[in-house]
């Protein structure tokens, strides 16, 4: 398995893609010390003689220069470069929680619904069934103000990690169901194999069953659809974020730049700014996809493409 | 087949009822209150107690969620603004309308967002998919891939701001998106479109490639199709005729979710263009704190979403003999 994604040279090139920005994201106190800048710094406070009097960045191409390598940001003029190093890490950190938390209830209810069979099975399947007919993207930003408001009353201003919490439980609450279902099938299929049987007739309580025997054999997809639902929860937090109902400045995220970059200071004046975000998000996306179908294929080699 | 229609239609009905349950208690159940909100800096509990009072507030919660219930099916005439007919989701907070007649308002818009830009991809997705099959493991192929890979990594939030950034803000070569009545200016109403349509389009179009793709070349790869090549029927028959039919269930269940939710509300793409669909009435909803608005939106993007998926599986029947319904 290993060994055959390792033959597979767009998976390991992906897969260093992948981990670079992880690392950005881990590393992102470090380079932005090193760096020297912060992204809270109100640069059009500190020093306005970089910004004209409508807050866009006097020099060419938003400001690009040997001391603000990416540039500032119209508006309130903080430091690109380090906003989007603190942004991927605050989007990648949540929807790495989200898929974690989806994964662990996938397999929760998933293998127990298959294992179990029966009454169990059938509810959880029609609970199932139901949340997946929820209107999701609808269903996050209407619940993200609720969710917040069950830890703040709404006159006091709403510490970030609640915003990170509620983004989180929303994520989770909509997001389990397709690996819990297809956990569901693999474990149904397993239950009837004969190793299972051997472990039954030895007298093994369920819940060991279920560990040392469905568990290991259950990795496969658990990995497969984890690499596919994680670019996912990237892009919808990000989405939740533009829309508005993410998080919100001075906190840096990725889908807040992509709000920023939708104002009309920015499409008209600065057009450079834009592309920090869009590009490091489409660059991210694309390897992951590709690490998810590599991932797949060294698993699964008998599916072609 | 009316058997089918039926049973498929009772579930809809139960999920629905389910669904406006769990959007209740989360809308009105929880500790937050609406009436607060409203009221605004300057509120004394003598207000507050009559806002409660106005908007059935004080009452308990299965109580409150049983008026909406029969006010959804009856009508009612127990409204301070003035009557309201069935199907009657009440009075929005914030602007004093009726919330069926905001929905049917904001309708048109998203139905013409969403019927443009479903020709466009489908056209587009389709055709490059089956181009990319045809000419398999060709440079053609290949940039096909490639591109669709790109492109369908993009986001609506990225592609819709830059190409307003170009086309509008930088060369002025289009006007700003906006919605006009087709019945009204049949050429404002494309012209204003158009960006929206096409940047939904491309997105939604990529994912069509490469779904219409690997479709094809999987039916491709079955005895039939086989048999018939090795009848002597030409590749472009055999393609066109027996491998496309078969490629066509798995898009046409992804298209039938696509256009439910899109139908529902296409909400970043509305929110980006600012375009008055009820995507965006869902997000002005939610600023506005506007509950009964809020639960109108969804239960309407819900019913989109299963009505959507209930024509799928008919259409099934159709393309696909094989189906039975049952």
């Amino acid at each position: 398995m290993w060994i055959r994604f390792k033959r597979d040279r767009t998976g390991v090139i992906s897969a260093y893609v992948v981990a670079f920005f992880f690392l950005v994201g881990l590393l992102a106190p470090v380079i932005a010390n090193l760096y020297g800048k912060n992204p809270y710094t109100v640069y059009a406070d500190e020093r306005p003689e970089l910004f004209d009097s409508a807050g866009v960045p006097v020099q060419p191409n938003g400001g690009i220069s040997g001391e603000f390598w990416f540039g500032l940001e119209p508006g309130n003029g903080y430091d690109v470069f380090t906003k989007l190093l603190y942004g991927i890490r605050t989007s990648l950190m949540i929807s790495v929680a989200v898929t974690l938390a989806t994964v662990l209830t996938g397999i929760l209810l998933g293998v127990t619904a298959g294992y179990l069979g029966g009454r169990a099975d059938y509810w959880i399947s029609r609970v199932i069934d139901f949340l997946l007919a929820f209107p999701a993207q609808l269903f996050f930003i209407a619940s993200m103000p609720v969710v917040v408001s069950l830890f703040v009353s709404p006159r006091d201003e709403t510490p970030v990690y609640v915003r990170v919490v509620a983004l989180i439980l929303v994520q989770w609450f909509l997001g389990w169901m397709s690996l819990g279902r297809i956990l569901r099938g693999t474990t149904l299929a397993l239950r009837e194999r004969e190793f299972i049987d051997a472990a039954k007739v030895s007298g093994a309580p369920p819940g060991r069953i279920i560990r040392k025997e469905i568990l290991p054999n259950v990795v496969t997809p658990i990995l497969v659809q984890g690499t596919y639902m994680l670019p996912n929860f990237v892009t919808a937090e990000a989405g939740l974020s533009f829309l508005g109902v993410g998080i919100v400045e001075p906190t840096p995220d990725w889908g807040q730049m992509f709000a920023k970059a939708s104002t009309e200071l920015v499409m008209q004046n600065d057009i450079t700014y834009m592309f920090f975000p869009g590009i490091s998000m489409i660059v991210f996306i694309v390897a992951f996809n590709l690490l998810g179908d590599s991932v797949r294929d060294a698993f699964d080699p008998k599916t072609a493409r | 087949m009316l058997r089918f229609l039926l049973r498929r239609s009772l579930g809809a009905v139960v999920i629905l009822f389910l669904l406006s349950i769990v959007a209740f208690l989360l809308f009105f159940g929880m500790p937050r209150d609406p009436a607060l909100l409203m009221c605004g800096k300057t509120c004394t509990p003598a207000n507050l107690e009559n806002l409660h009072h106005v908007l059935g507030l004080d009452k308990p919660i299965p109580e409150q969620y049983w008026i909406f219930l029969t006010n959804l099916v009856m009508g009612s005439d127990d409204f301070a603004q003035g009557p309201c007919p069935a199907p009657c989701f009440g009075y929005s907070y914030h602007s004093n309308e009726q919330v069926w007649g905001t929905l049917m308002d904001r309708l048109p818009a998203t139905v013409s967002l969403t019927l443009g830009g479903a020709v466009f991809f489908l056209v587009i997705g389709l055709g490059t998919g089956l181009i990319a099959a045809w000419k398999r493991g060709t440079i053609v192929d290949k940039t096909f891939t490639a591109g669709a890979m790109v492109i369908s990594s993009m986001q609506i939030y990225f592609l819709g701001p830059l190409a307003l950034a170009i086309l509008v803000y930088q060369t002025h070569v289009f006007d700003k998106p906006a919605y006009n009545e087709f019945t009204e200016n049949p050429g404002a109403w494309f012209s204003g479109l158009i960006i929206p349509w096409v940047v939904l389009s491309t997105i939604f179009a990529s994912q069509y490639t490469r779904m219409a793709r690997s479709s094809m070349i999987e039916q491709l790869q079955e005895e039939h199709v086989r048999t018939a090549r090795a009848k002597g029927m030409s590749r472009r028959y055999v393609f066109l005729r027996y491998a496309w039919r078969g490629s066509l269930i798995p898009i046409v269940t992804i298209f039938g979710i696509d256009l439910g939710s899109l139908l529902g509300g296409a909400i970043i793409t509305e929110y980006t263009f600012g375009l008055p669909g009820l995507g965006r009435l869902a997000v002005e909803s939610v600023f506005f704190s506007d509950l009964p608005l809020l639960l109108g939106v969804m239960l309407f993007s819900a019913t989109m979403i299963l009505l959507c998926n209930i024509v799928v599986d008919a259409a099934y029947a159709f393309i696909d003999p094989r189906v039975r319904l049952a």
